[in-house]
């Protein structure tokens, strides 16, 4: 398991609009030496990822104001590199497919177990790391 | 399976073409039978679902609640259907039982469920999970109560129920859906907002009781001055549901102190208190901080308020200073209202946290004044004697006491404390509150979390399985046995093979449990979140890297265990802003699954045991799968039908056990013979495990006893001569299919049922066991049962004896010991098949126990026979 202990601390946003959601990873990967930063709602969290790009992105679908397909589209427009992770309660194998088509990182149906996010972002990590090193 | 049932029932419809159908069809009985078994089994597996991710290592949200219980609905609902089908429409009052409980369900779903029960609740009745009713310092109180080891002042709460009464009552539930609209409203005009709520806080402060209420606080108040044995006053306190919890509400609400025990007065004190609610500072808080919340209401508690020499609050961490694991206490003379709000100088005592505290510091200031209580109703400020004023407001012992008692909650509510005490005139010491201590980040040392961990050895690494998140720490103590259980010390880690219902008796005093074996939804995994209690299971062969008195440090969020007390990772847990237990969406699954899991018909020879007495889904599904199996032995076992309609075929074994088979789906091998069928040809999981136990060596005597006994014995020993004369009784029928089993034994005067599920889903598997002896006299009938009680509580059963009658249950294991389960019970059941004539005195009993655990099953033959 490969510890986030890099002289740069890694940028994670959560945008979910159950404040659960965030203040568990928030918890979590705070733990982990993560720089950690949670919207309950898109529209702020894009002017956020604007300002200051993440490396990650973890993100519902279902949201007030923007879903989580543009979010991703947007994310990525932004900053190629973020790795994007959509987690959702409705999840369907057409959204999936769509989603890996626009180029997610990950596609995980809710309930989850912690494990699953987590073993996501640190492979997300390790796809960061190595592309630091080829530049 | 389904080929094979349909083909048996379209010959046996053919058959019966033209006449009525009774019920007692074997074939109908068992397809019913079936399908009561499966929608019986998927209830549970949800509610398995639902109760796991409360452990904590889960993502889950309102949507997947939601989505649980409706389906829940459902197929508690087919299996209520089944039952009916199965026993002829018997039971249909179970509908409205159902009915009832699907109704309260929606309450509960809707946020509405705090407007149902008592407007008054004494607090030693209260259950901790009546939060939603209570509050969260009303629930606290109550819990604290209970505890032996510490003294809370006696009192009542007035319950939010009574709140939605007075607001019903006095016409304000319109002004109150205006406000909380408003207060949801982000853009909301602040000066709009602030008029209405000067509004609802004028209304409230005049609001006319709702009807009973002031009989019933007259009642209250009455109990509480018989018990109290003396003139005394109340403290009305504010107990919100969102108080005590991660944003605490610390202050912004409303206590009213030293009220007459007199119904007016205390009626408007909780007028004042339910106020405070929609007070400036509880509205700008509950904005800023819970944004997304659904609205508050309000309850209030009311103790006995203590005539206070000294009080003062105590942290059971050191807030500036977290890791080096002290305690603070804070003190001053007469009441603490000034020492909370920091209005008084105070003295301060630091103290460490060992099984006997010293004192490591020791400040006394100058105390000219304290707060005491007014003639005529709350409190005044009065100087102190110059004597006193130098002095300790707190003597060694008092400090002693009171340290243990700050660490015992500590390790009780498994994070670190705030508490309020008072010591009175005659020295002894109540705790008026403790809650969850708030320690800033900013405490926190300068490395970052993992790299201080990568200075300690690791264990164990990601093994195991969550059963409830969380981190402690402690020496290790191993448990075998109960034995082990008895002299648990406390703060000490629980490390075992098996993962035992048992260890429910120290799990208030563990810092953690951990096992080799075991799931998350076993029954101890289910009480280890009741407890919160950090828990790892299946660690495999973590015995073999561990000893007694080892110090370790269990982090059950990352599936870590390291050697050594990681104080890093004490102080973090310490430090964490989130205590996940008290979010919205675990605390409604919490409330969800008490009205749905909690097992109240739990002994089917109790009175209890019937329709009206099934309080929960899970009661219901209870009393389902026993009618149910009762059922199916009463009326399935018409011997002719079975077999004359080669509905069951029987078995060749090396044992006279004389039993008929009767598959219904994947019990059999595909070449298994239609007579004879040998051990080999089961393929019916736990019918193979059971008869592995009948056939382990030694166990089904074939011995012959002394003379005199041959008589009885023989009786008891032979089996049923061959005949396929439908009348024949005397055999044993055996219901299977793959991963089924329903078992009835009657052998000579025993009567034994064995009905179980196992599968790889633990969720799906249990072992229900029922015993009934006969012949012999009634006080070594008992003895018997104790007996076989006994043996089954060893292997973790939950045993119910009632004269010469047992009946025992265990489920939600793995596969493995599911099977190594039955292999037992089927060496029990030969076991005790020998017995009766030999239990002449207890301790005879204990010694079969005894040598039954050990493995010794030739006990009984070694033995002469008593004539």
């Amino acid at each position: 398991m490969t510890e986030n202990t890099l002289v740069r601390p890694r940028r994670l946003l959560v945008i979910d609009d159950e404040a659960i959601v965030g203040k568990r990873l928030l918890q979590v990967f705070g733990k982990m030496g993560f720089k950690v930063e949670v919207f309950d709602s898109p529209a702020p969290a894009m002017e956020a990822a604007a300002r200051d790009p993440f490396d990650i992105v973890v993100t519902d679908l279902k949201m007030e104001g923007m879903d989580g397909m543009e979010v991703l589209t947007r994310v990525r427009q932004l900053n190629p590199a973020t790795r994007v992770i959509i987690i959702t309660g409705y999840a369907q194998s057409e959204t999936a497919e769509e989603a890996f088509k626009l180029g997610v990182f990950d596609f995980i149906p809710k309930p989850f177990r912690l494990e699953q996010l987590k073993e996501s972002i640190l492979k997300a990590l390790d796809e960061l790391e190595q592309e630091d090193h080829v530049q | 399976m389904q080929k094979q049932l349909k083909k048996l029932w379209t010959e046996l419809r053919g058959r019966l073409l033209g006449a009525t159908q009774p019920l007692t069809e074997p074939v109908l009985v068992f397809e019913r039978f079936r399908r009561v078994l499966n929608s019986n089994n998927q209830s549970l597996e949800i509610i398995a679902d639902l109760g796991e991710k409360l452990g904590g290592g889960y993502i889950f949200d309102r949507h997947y609640i939601e989505t649980g219980v409706e389906r829940l609905r459902g197929t508690v609902k087919a299996s209520i259907d089944g039952l009916n089908e199965l026993c002829n429409y018997r039971y249909e009052d179970l509908y409205n039982v159902y009915d009832r409980l699907t109704g309260e369900l929606e309450l509960l779903l809707a946020g509405r469920e705090d407007r149902k029960g008592p407007q008054i609740l004494a607090l030693d009745v209260i259950h901790f999970l009546d939060w939603e009713i209570v509050g969260g310092k009303g629930a606290r109180l109550a819990e604290m109560r209970q505890d032996p080891f510490l003294q809370v002042p006696d009192g009542f709460v007035i319950t939010t129920k009574a709140y939605h009464d007075l607001i019903d009552h006095n016409d304000l539930r319109p002004m109150l859906d205006t406000f909380e609209k408003l207060l949801a409203d982000t853009g909301a005009e602040s000066s709009i907002l602030e008029e209405e709520r000067r509004k609802l806080v004028r209304e409230i402060l005049q609001a006319d009781p709702p009807p009973k209420l002031l009989d019933t606080l007259e009642t209250a108040i009455e109990t509480l001055a018989e018990r109290a044995g003396g003139p005394f006053s109340l403290a009305v306190r504010s107990s919100a549901q969102e108080e005590d919890m991660d944003f605490s509400f610390a202050g912004q609400f409303r206590s009213i102190l030293n009220v007459k025990a007199k119904v007016e007065e205390v009626y408007h004190a909780y007028l004042k208190v339910v106020a405070s609610l929609f007070s400036m500072e509880a509205v700008s808080y509950f904005r800023l901080v819970l944004p997304n919340e659904r609205q508050m209401s309000i309850a209030a508690v009311c103790q006995r308020m203590i005539n206070a020499r000294s009080s003062g609050v105590a942290f059971s961490v050191d807030t500036m200073a977290p890791d080096n694991e002290t305690m603070v206490i804070v003190g001053a003379w007469g009441q603490g209202d000034a020492i909370v709000e920091g209005h008084i100088p105070t003295d301060t005592f630091i103290m460490n946290k060992d099984d006997l505290p010293v004192i490591l510091e020791r400040t006394v200031v100058s105390k000219p004044q304290g707060r005491y209580q007014a003639e005529t109703g709350g409190l005044e400020t009065k100087k102190i004697e110059p004597s006193l004023r130098e002095q300790a407001c707190l003597n060694d012992a008092e400090l002693l006491l009171l340290s243990r008692q700050v660490k015992h909650l500590e390790l009780y509510y498994k994070r670190p404390q705030d508490v309020e005490w008072s010591v009175d005139e005659s020295g002894n010491l109540y705790i008026l509150q403790a809650r969850p201590l708030i320690i800033a980040e900013g405490a926190l040392q300068n490395r970052s979390l993992p790299e201080a961990l990568a200075d300690y050895e690791c264990i164990v690494a990601g093994k195991g399985r969550i059963a409830q998140q969380g981190i402690g720490a402690g020496p290790v103590r191993i448990v075998n046995g109960p034995a082990d259980l008895l002299d648990f010390p406390d703060g000490a880690v629980l490390v075992s093979r098996l993962d035992s219902s048992h260890f429910v008796k120290v799990m208030k005093r563990a810092a953690a449990i951990v096992t080799e074996v075991g799931t998350p939804v076993s029954h101890m995994a289910t009480l280890c979140r009741e407890m919160r209690v950090p828990c790892l299971v299946n660690v495999e062969n973590i015995l073999s890297l561990l000893a007694n008195g080892d110090e370790i440090t269990v982090d059950a969020e990352d599936r870590m265990i390291y050697r050594g007390r990681v104080k890093e990772l004490l102080v973090y847990s310490s430090t964490a802003t989130m205590e996940v237990g008290y979010s919205y969406e675990f605390r409604l699954l919490r409330r969800l699954l008490k009205k749905v899991a909690t097992l109240n018909l739990v002994d089917p020879l109790l009175q209890n045991f019937t329709v009206t007495g099934c309080l929960t889904y899970h009661d219901i599904l209870r009393f389902v799968h026993e009618t149910a199996v009762m059922e199916l032995v009463s009326i399935g076992r018409d011997e002719g039908k079975l077999l004359h309609g080669h509905l069951a075929r029987r078995m060749d074994l090396p044992i006279p056990a004389g039993i008929l088979i009767v598959d219904i789906g994947g019990g059999l091998k595909e070449q298994a013979p239609d007579d004879g069928v040998k051990y080999t040809d089961i393929t019916s999981i736990p019918f193979h495990a059971i008869l592995q136990g009948m056939l382990f060596p030694g166990v089904w005597h074939l011995g012959g006893m002394k003379v005199g006994m041959r008589d009885l014995m023989s009786s008891m020993l032979s089996a049923p001569a061959d005949t396929l004369d439908g009348r024949y009784s005397g055999h044993n029928i055996a219901i299977i299919s793959k991963e089924y089993v329903n078992l009835c034994f009657r052998l000579g005067y025993h009567f034994n049922i064995i009905d179980a599920h196992c599968s790889k889903n633990e969720r799906d598997n249990h072992i229900y066991f029922r015993f009934l002896g006969g012949a012999t006299d009634i006080t070594k009938r008992t003895r018997r049962a104790v007996m076989i009680a006994s043996i089954l509580e060893a292997f973790d059963f939950n045993v119910r004896v009632k004269g010469d009658m047992v009946v025992a249950r265990c489920g939600n294991m793995m596969l493995k010991e599911m099977e190594r389960t039955l292999d037992i019970l089927g060496r029990l059941v030969g076991f005790t098949r020998q017995l009766d004539v030999r239990l002449d005195n207890d301790s005879i009993v204990e010694q079969y126990v005894e040598a039954f655990l050990y493995g010794n099953y030739s006990l009984v033959t070694d033995q002469p026979a008593v004539l």
